[in-house]
């Protein structure tokens, strides 16, 4: 018996198709049906799809199922790296026969100053080990940010702040960057350019929420209505200089 | 249609049925990457596997019961490779490539701005350096960090030559190269070394040149003395020590 037209899993996608939210950019568009999972943090896959079993020796089919991973709203204004919270069970002393208990996996976070280059700013932020050991095998922050990650291995509203902030910063090359110190100022853009650089057209909807990016799209087509009378006095106008030219003139001879 | 997982859910779903089809290609690139710092763990009760394509089916109990494998934060850190820029002790000099500890990188080196990332650019700029170093104009050239140790030390040393008195000899630059690295231990080639014009043949007061990575000069006061065997050498000194102790 169907109760709707469509069946509710599918509205949210149903819903991009129409309205506002068909008129957003492609490529913004594009950006929000990227749905690779993030890389396995908390979790070793096996990587393959058949193995050597170890019990029988023969070959066997095997599966990676991903462990659930919980982010906290906390995980998105800083930069864990991919880490968030296994909640779940353990076995008291590792034995199934033993009681179950709840427990809950949680990151260790730390409070760091980080400096980026391109925005020419310290940002106090909360990482995790993990976050460092990234940023340092991607020799900087700014690469860590603008490089290393896709949206979900980033997985934080913060860091894609940041990288639009970078993006943009890129895409203008305006002198606020360095106002005193050219030299430096070609050169940081020189570093980032050849990789990084987006139009900025692009770059102003990177890692935007679907709300932020409707809110934009609304900003972008809003118009006031005009006032009638303004276009009405306008054509009165018009018709009475073209009255008035059309008149013949008299010029009386004294 | 279905593949298009709901935008508002992007940042928090980590894994849905569906794209269990490019999660296992994106697995097998990462692989061989290490997972540091984090906890790791692993399923108690082992999943039934399901046909190609289908999601797994998952126990509501059993299956979210985890082991902890791993947890990296207790594991012993490696450490970090850095380029030097700038003279730091015990570390080394500009351009020099040092393994450190995660946390001196991090919290002296990098925010002093005392080294960089070793990154290509920062690589190829200081191979292009020390290049220059080696091969540019003598004007270019600048000292390095031990290179001004050297000549620090040079400069307090006096160099004795001992030399047989019942042979005919006149000194040659191997020889006071050879008397370099026993008495000093610093090894000079030969090209470094400049003796005065003209040749030494007797015991007394000389002096020789040594050229320090083909930028800095030091005189080092060099004297000739008849040689004695170092038995001989021995008994001298004990005759000595009696002597000093039969005076007072």
């Amino acid at each position: 018996m169907p109760l709707h037209k469509y069946p509710p899993k599918i509205w949210e996608v149903l819903k991009l198709q129409k309205g506002i939210y068909a008129r957003l950019p492609q490529h913004y568009l594009r950006s929000l049906q990227d749905t690779t999972p993030p890389t396995p943090v908390h979790w070793k896959p096996l990587g393959v799809k058949y193995r050597l079993s170890p019990k029988t020796g023969h070959r066997e089919r095997v599966q990676d199922v991903p462990v659930p991973v919980y982010y906290p709203p906390e995980s998105q204004s800083g930069l864990w790296g991919g880490e968030g919270w296994i909640s779940g069970f353990r076995y008291a002393k590792d034995d199934k026969l033993s009681t179950r208990l709840r427990k809950t996996w949680k990151p260790q976070l730390f409070n760091r100053e980080l400096y980026s280059e391109i925005l020419d700013q310290k940002f106090t932020v909360t990482v995790t080990a993990r976050t460092l050991d990234l940023i340092d095998a991607a020799f900087g922050f700014d690469f860590y940010i603008l490089k290393q990650t896709p949206k979900q291995d980033l997985n934080s509203k913060f860091g894609m702040d940041l990288k639009r902030a970078m993006l943009l910063r890129l895409a203008r090359k305006d002198t606020d960057l360095y106002p005193d110190d050219p030299s430096r100022r070609e050169k940081v853009y020189n570093r980032y350019k050849q990789q990084f650089e987006i139009p900025e057209e692009e770059a102003e909807w990177v890692g935007l929420s679907l709300e932020e990016a409707v809110e934009k799209q609304r900003l972008l087509e809003k118009k006031d209505p005009e006032p009638l009378h303004h276009s009405l006095v306008k054509k009165l106008v018009e018709e009475l200089t073209i009255k008035k030219l059309s008149e013949p003139q008299i010029v009386e001879k004294k | 249609m279905w593949a298009v997982a709901a935008s508002r859910f992007v940042l928090q779903s980590c894994w849905t049925p569906t794209n269990l089809k490019f999660s296992l290609n994106r697995i097998q690139n990462l692989s061989q990457t290490a997972c540091k710092n984090t906890v790791i763990v692993e399923r108690c009760w082992k999943i039934p596997l399901s046909k190609e394509g289908k999601p797994p089916r998952l126990h509501p109990r059993r299956h979210r019961v985890y082991r902890l494998v791993d947890d990296t934060k207790h594991k012993p850190q490696d450490k970090m490779e850095l380029i030097l820029t700038q003279t730091v002790p015990k570390l080394g000099g500009r351009g020099d490539t040092v393994f450190v500890k995660k946390s001196l990188g991090r919290n002296k080196l990098l925010l002093q701005g005392l080294a960089v990332y070793p990154s290509q650019e920062n690589k190829d700029m200081f191979a292009e350096e020390i290049r220059l170093l080696r091969e540019g104009r003598p004007e270019d050239r600048v000292q390095t960090r031990t290179g001004q140790l050297t000549v620090e030390f040079l400069k307090k040393t006096h160099l004795e030559v001992p030399m047989h008195s019942s042979i005919q000899y006149s000194l040659t630059k191997e020889i006071v190269c050879r008397w370099f690295l026993r008495q000093l231990g610093v090894v000079v080639p030969t090209h470094a070394l400049t003796l005065p014009e003209e040749p030494i043949t007797g015991p007394g007061e000389y002096w020789c040149n040594v050229t320090v990575n083909g930028v800095d000069t030091v005189r080092v006061p060099m004297s000739v003395v008849p040689f004695v065997e170092p038995s001989q050498l021995l008994l001298m000194k004990k005759q000595e020590k009696q002597e000093q102790s039969d005076s007072e």
